[in-house]
């Protein structure tokens, strides 16, 4: 395995950890950003620590993002890596130039071309051998088709052990115990990779951390049902970062409670940066490209998104403790229910509409807007159902074409064109009319 | 002569419901149509349904599916619906559908909501590994009790053993077909062999091995193909139209053998009649097959087995094709490329199409070029590789 000093080499390293603490000092001019702030500094925990486990020979794991971390972070000295963190990453703080190379690298390769750039940059990262080599690999088949492809992928690339997880198509307990058994089947396949025993105790201060995520979250959603919304709308899709790498983790509980306090203090200050004209439930995909976007929404349009599909948090229960069977049927049951995606986009249409009339309703919003990432099969399949349950419950919806992590796509200011105009010639004329 | 009987075959399967099924269905026998290979056909034929498989064949537009799915959903699937909601597939008492992928779990909703046509769902487990089969097995055991209370049967072993029987006998013609394609003169084209697999997937049993034994028996008279400039594995998703594969075989090359949905991958071992429980006999064939590319961690299997294929078949090279939008095909697209490129492979052609369209000339020149190369190679005795989405 290579040292941290060869990995830093690589630009894509380097580019990353020069940008954080600079994007930190950027935010620290707002010292009541704690939200983005605990992110900056929970990535760089995370980098921090990565690197170190490189210098130490410790193992990493590598999955796909329809899975979260909690078994990983039990097992103690291993060091779980989403195989998208890196290109996400490049993407959210910025370097496009970065996730694009891994993106035109995943095609290079044979990834076809129509296939989710969230994958892609997955395999072009891998491809460009900027991760460490895992000692085994976990890949679960949500959210969608395109996850199965890059757990394939990953499979072939990571040359390590792979262990699939099947999440079926319902909603059921039973589908639960099925995930649950599987669990349950991963944890000595991950023992014997990774040279490391899990505890039970040590995965129930685990999962009492994850608990202790999930009611921060679930609070955090609470507080921007508050209108108008006191916080940055760009927020709101962390709750799928979390998930995904940070959740069994102190950083997960940390960056959880700060997006609370953010919210909360904002709203009793009675904070505002705009006029709150219109509120929007973004279903689909994040702008990933360009999260100030959402800050031209606001400031320009007076759009708020309380709440998007990445960041909703459905309340499914916390993990029950007391056992390991509970715990692990606990874990089973946020992958299943909860894990956003996961929840709204691998079984029928039915969960997917629901939770956009619940979001709707509860987060009183005033439209909704389908950010349709092209490579969103699943959710473009059932775009005339998801149109026509909008029509009959009046929700003006807007649908457009875009890519989440490539702006080549669709230019950003095209998204912006169709938002602006969307507001202004049908949600705002419309909120008046009463 | 094996012409006449293939022409009758082709004719049978221009129509999404070919004329034996519409018998079938005058005779008040109900009719299941499905998707995905994981559905066996024999619990649908133990209902008392006849099985049909779902096809978009004699679809020109897509646009009532292009409504509903947007022009997002693979193109098979698009066709299928639009069909399925014009009134084509009139003959349905029932469909079954799977998750086999994204776009097949749409086609459900649409069913579900777009239609009368009561739309029954299996949950099959990503990965073909012993732990996950009790799931499998049980979705098949709800499918199986659903479709007879549907029918107003009998849930019986008895029937699924009738069923076996009926299905292996369809299957038992269908596996004199490789040695008849592998042979040095290959006694039929790649396109005459998957116009049969389908018509075993789409006609009543009776029908169909009745118009197999006629084949069969006049292909022993017919002479082999000789001179060919080179032969073919074809591989991939979902292609059942037998011009596309003959556009393939217009250079002088022939398609020997293949691992299609459609095709050759249809065929399963045989399965036990006499099992102690039939079902999960059906079960266990069906779950532990050769299996598609949406299960997860089994692309090392799939490889070994298209590398046989190629040494069984003395093929030249492998042609890969693929439907856009097809994610699951996507991972094995970018998998085979890598082996090929690391471990030396096969020569490899990659193709990605739409369906119900055969783009004649585009298809010519990159198969020309193909077979070209693989005759400069042979000639100079150096492999090649051939890799990128086109």
């Amino acid at each position: 395995m290579r040292s941290s000093t060869q990995m830093l080499r690589e630009p894509a390293w380097r580019e990353l950890l020069e940008a954080l603490p600079v994007l930190q000092t950027f935010f620290d001019g707002d010292p009541h950003s704690y939200g983005i702030q605990s992110l900056l500094r929970c990535v760089t925990s995370y980098t921090n620590d990565a690197f170190a486990a490189v210098d130490n020979g410790k193992p990493f794991v590598w999955y796909n993002l329809g899975f979260n971390s909690e078994l990983i972070y039990a097992l103690g000295d291993v060091c779980p890596l989403p195989i998208e963190s890196l290109g996400v990453l490049h993407n959210l703080l910025g370097s496009l130039d970065r996730s694009m190379e891994f993106i035109d690298t995943a095609v290079a390769t044979g990834v076809p071309s129509d296939c989710c750039s969230a994958d892609k940059l997955a395999v072009g990262a891998i491809h460009k051998n900027l991760y460490p080599m895992p000692a085994c690999t976990v890949g679960i088949n949500t959210p969608c088709d395109s996850q199965v492809m890059a757990t394939q992928v990953m499979a072939e690339l990571g040359q390590a052990p792979f262990f699939p997880i099947d999440v079926p198509y319902y909603h059921d307990d039973r589908t639960v115990r099925h995930v649950a058994a599987q669990l349950r089947e991963l944890i000595p396949f991950l023992e014997r990779h990774t040279q490391r025993r899990l505890d039970f105790d040590r995965l129930r201060y685990v999962c009492e951390l994850s608990n202790q995520t999930t009611e921060a979250i679930w609070e955090w959603l609470e507080w921007r049902k508050n209108v108008p919304l006191a916080q940055s709308s760009k927020l709101v899709a962390f709750t799928l970062v979390l998930q995904i790498l940070f959740t069994g983790h102190r950083n997960g509980v940390e960056l959880a409670q700060a997006l609370l306090r953010e919210v909360k203090e904002r709203t009793v200050r009675g904070e505002h940066f705009y006029e709150e004209r219109a509120r929007a439930i973004w279903y689909q995909d994040p702008v990933w490209t360009d999260m100030q976007i959402y800050d031209w929404f606001e400031q320009d349009l007076g759009l708020s998104v309380p709440v998007d599909v990445f960041g909703f948090y459905a309340q499914d229960g916390l993990i029950d403790t007391r056992t390991p069977d509970t715990m692990l049927e606990g874990l089973a049951r946020k992958l299943v229910n909860c894990h956003p995606m996961a929840r709204q986009f691998r079984s029928d249409m039915g969960v997917y509409i629901r939770d956009f009339m619940h979001m709707h309703e509860a987060w009183q919003a005033d439209c909704g807007i389908f950010a349709g990432h092209i490579a969103c099969k699943h959710a473009w399949g059932g775009i005339g159902l998801f149109k026509e349950a909008c029509r009959k419950a009046g929700i003006p919806l807007l649908v457009f074409e875009f890519d989440m992590f490539d702006p080549r796509i669709t230019p950003n200011d095209e998204v912006f064109f169709q938002v602006e105009r969307f507001v202004n010639e049908v949600v705002l004329p419309r909120k008046a009319r009463g | 002569m094996p012409d006449a009987t293939l022409q009758s075959i082709l004719a049978l399967i221009q129509e999404p419901v070919p004329q034996p099924v519409r018998d079938w269905k005058s005779n008040g026998q109900p009719v299941v149509g499905y998707f995905c290979q994981y559905v066996p056909q024999e619990l649908i034929l133990a209902s008392g349904a006849l099985p049909l498989r779902l096809r978009g064949v004699g679809s020109d537009d897509p646009s009532l599916g292009d409504a509903l799915m947007s022009g997002r959903v693979c193109t098979f699937v698009r066709h299928v619906m639009s069909l399925v909601l014009d009134g084509r597939y009139d003959v349905l008492d029932a469909a079954v559908c799977a998750n086999t992928c994204d776009h097949v779990r749409r086609a459900a909703d649409v069913f579900t909501h777009k239609t009368d046509i009561p739309c029954e769902f299996v949950s099959v487990p990503r990965s073909p590994r012993e732990s996950l089969f009790a799931y499998y097995l049980e979705e098949l055991r709800n499918l199986h009790a659903s479709l007879c209370t549907r029918f107003g049967t009998a849930p019986t072993d008895d029937a699924l053993r009738d069923a076996i029987r009926t299905i292996e006998s369809n299957r038992q013609r269908l596996r004199a077909l490789p040695p008849l394609r592998q042979h040095q003169a290959p006694k039929l084209t790649g396109a005459e062999s998957l116009a049969l697999h389908i018509a075993s997937q789409v006609l009543p049993p009776k029908d169909f091995q009745s118009l197999a034994d006629e084949l069969l028996e006049a292909l022993e008279r017919r002479p082999g193909f000789e001179d060919l400039r080179a032969r073919f594995v074809l591989i991939g998703a979902e292609l059942d139209d037998p011009g596309y594969v003959r556009a393939l075989e217009s250079q002088g090359a022939l398609v020997v053998g293949d691992q299609l949905c459609f095709g050759a991958r249809s065929v399963l071992p045989p399965i036990d009649p006499d099992a102690q429980d039939p079902l999960e006999a059906i079960a266990r064939t069906y779950f532990f097959r050769h299996s598609c590319a949406r299960m997860m961690g089994d692309f090392p299997a799939r490889y070994e087995s298209i590398v046989k294929l190629v040494d069984d078949c003395r093929a030249d090279g492998v042609i890969f094709q693929r439907l856009m939008f097809c994610d699951p095909w996507g991972a094995d697209h970018h998998n085979i490329l890598l082996r090929c490129k690391n471990v030396g492979g096969f020569p490899f052609l990659s193709l990605t199409r739409e369906y119900g369209i055969v783009p004649t000339g585009q298809l010519r020149t990159r198969v020309q070029a193909f077979v070209e190369r693989i005759e400069i190679a042979r000639a100079q005795a150096t492999p090649i590789q051939e890799g990128g989405e086109s």
